[in-house]
């Protein structure tokens, strides 16, 4: 249970900005979002989260505006950045490149 | 409700210790967080009071959380550390190759450093200001002691008038960095405790300041070591994430420049090494008790029922 929590703390920063760069999110959100799309397996708490975004803010990965939500209310939403989006693009390959090949340890074809 | 969420988030803001836009920003951030959770938690049926405790206890204890927001803030890069331990460096470099015998270098190093203290001033107070902040007080610093060196009625009118102005505006600059954190204060207080540690050892010497060239002459090469140690801890500060660590780093910094003078001075005895030593903590603890108090006065300011 405690390796698969430190691989879903190590993934954090992949995956904001993979969800991020689809439109921009509010931290209420992100968490929402990570939880519905991956059936309930990444339930981040929010001590995990807001760190994390003002982590990849600092690092001008995101930028946080307020602006206000359908029903008016200010919220703080994140937007990826330029930066961002180069980064994102490196993580995603080396995630392939790593799956691949756990893939092909763990199930190898033919096995 | 809204009482035990304010309490969370003032406990928040208590350990929180960052500039008051950022702080205010956080502050904010987390408490629509709490909002929307209670919100769908008492669309699921749960009662006001049920569905608050279940969100703060999702958030976790608010000194952690303060914590861990403070470190993902506050680290800075490799190119912040490098500019704040940059002053250090020069004046490192300026003895070392003992260039600080040509009269006209320290005015304009001076002169530099003064300007990009200005310049990081109107830009932000970026981390990386502080040192220089230091360094271009030194020269005010430093005009003051030498006018104690004056006849004895000029020495009194100094004493009267000179000081507390100094000390008025070093206060009013510290006072301005601890509503951010007072830590960054100790990197611009830092090279203070090496001055007057070298004023000790100068002190032993006899007349002032003609025959005490020959002094700092021999002593330029630990001088050169002494801004080197506070090149080196200033960047480990900026690029450190725990703020203990940090301060531990400056408090450590500080102790061994007082071995190095202690020791390069031949003269001073383990007195003055307690005195300079005292000294750093000093530095330490009172920007830690001022911002304790700024921050209570604060507090009470937010405790106040609106009218």
């Amino acid at each position: 249970m405690r390796q698969q929590n430190e691989l879903v703390k190590g993934s954090i920063d992949s995956l904001l900005l993979c969800l991020i760069g689809q439109q921009p999110m509010y931290g209420y959100q992100i968490i929402k979002e990570l939880e519905d799309k991956s059936q309930g397996y990444f339930k981040y708490k929010e001590g995990t989260l807001y760190p994390a975004l003002h982590r990849l803010e600092k690092a001008g990965l995101l930028v946080g505006k307020w602006e206000p939500t359908a029903g008016g209310r200010q919220r703080r939403y994140y937007h990826i950045t330029a930066k961002g989006n180069k980064i994102f693009a490196e993580k995603k390959v080396q995630w392939l490149d790593f799956l691949a090949a756990m893939n092909l340890i763990i199930s190898p074809i033919g096995a | 409700m809204k009482m035990r969420l304010t309490q969370y988030l003032q406990n928040l803001k208590a350990h929180l210790v960052m500039d008051p836009a950022s702080e205010k920003d956080v502050i904010h951030e987390l408490e629509t967080h709490v909002e929307d959770s209670c919100l769908e938690l008492q669309n699921a049926g749960l009662s006001e009071d049920e569905a608050l405790d279940k969100c703060l206890t999702r958030l976790g204890s608010a000194k952690v959380l303060a914590r861990q927001i403070y470190e993902a803030n506050n680290q800075g890069t490799w190119r912040q550390a490098l500019l704040a331990a940059l002053p250090h460096l020069i004046f490192a470099i300026i003895f070392a190759l003992k260039w600080w015998i040509d009269i006209n270098i320290l005015p304009i190093m001076f002169i530099v450093i003064l300007g990009i203290a200005i310049y990081g001033w109107y830009h932000g107070k970026p981390y990386w200001l502080f040192p220089w902040l230091g360094y271009s007080l030194f020269p005010i610093v430093a005009a003051g002691v030498s006018l104690l060196y004056l006849p004895n009625a000029w020495a009194w009118i100094t004493l009267g008038l000179y000081i507390p102005l100094v000390l008025l505006l070093l206060s009013f600059i510290t006072i301005k960095f601890l509503k951010r954190d007072w830590s960054y204060s100790l990197l611009m207080l830092l090279p203070a405790a090496a001055f007057i540690g070298w004023l000790l050892a100068a002190g032993q010497k006899p007349g002032f300041p003609g025959l005490k060239i020959n002094f700092m002459y021999g002593f330029a090469p630990w001088t050169s070591l002494t801004f080197l140690i506070l090149a080196t801890s200033v960047a480990l500060f900026i690029r450190l994430r725990q703020r203990w660590l940090r301060i531990t780093t400056l408090a450590i910094s500080g102790v061994i420049i007082s071995i190095v003078t202690i020791l390069a001075s031949n003269q001073l005895g383990p007195v003055s090494f307690i005195g300079l030593v005292l000294l750093i903590l000093s530095f330490l603890i009172v920007p830690s008790f001022v911002e304790r108090k700024v921050r209570k006065g604060q507090a009470a300011v937010i405790q106040t029922p609106l009218p």
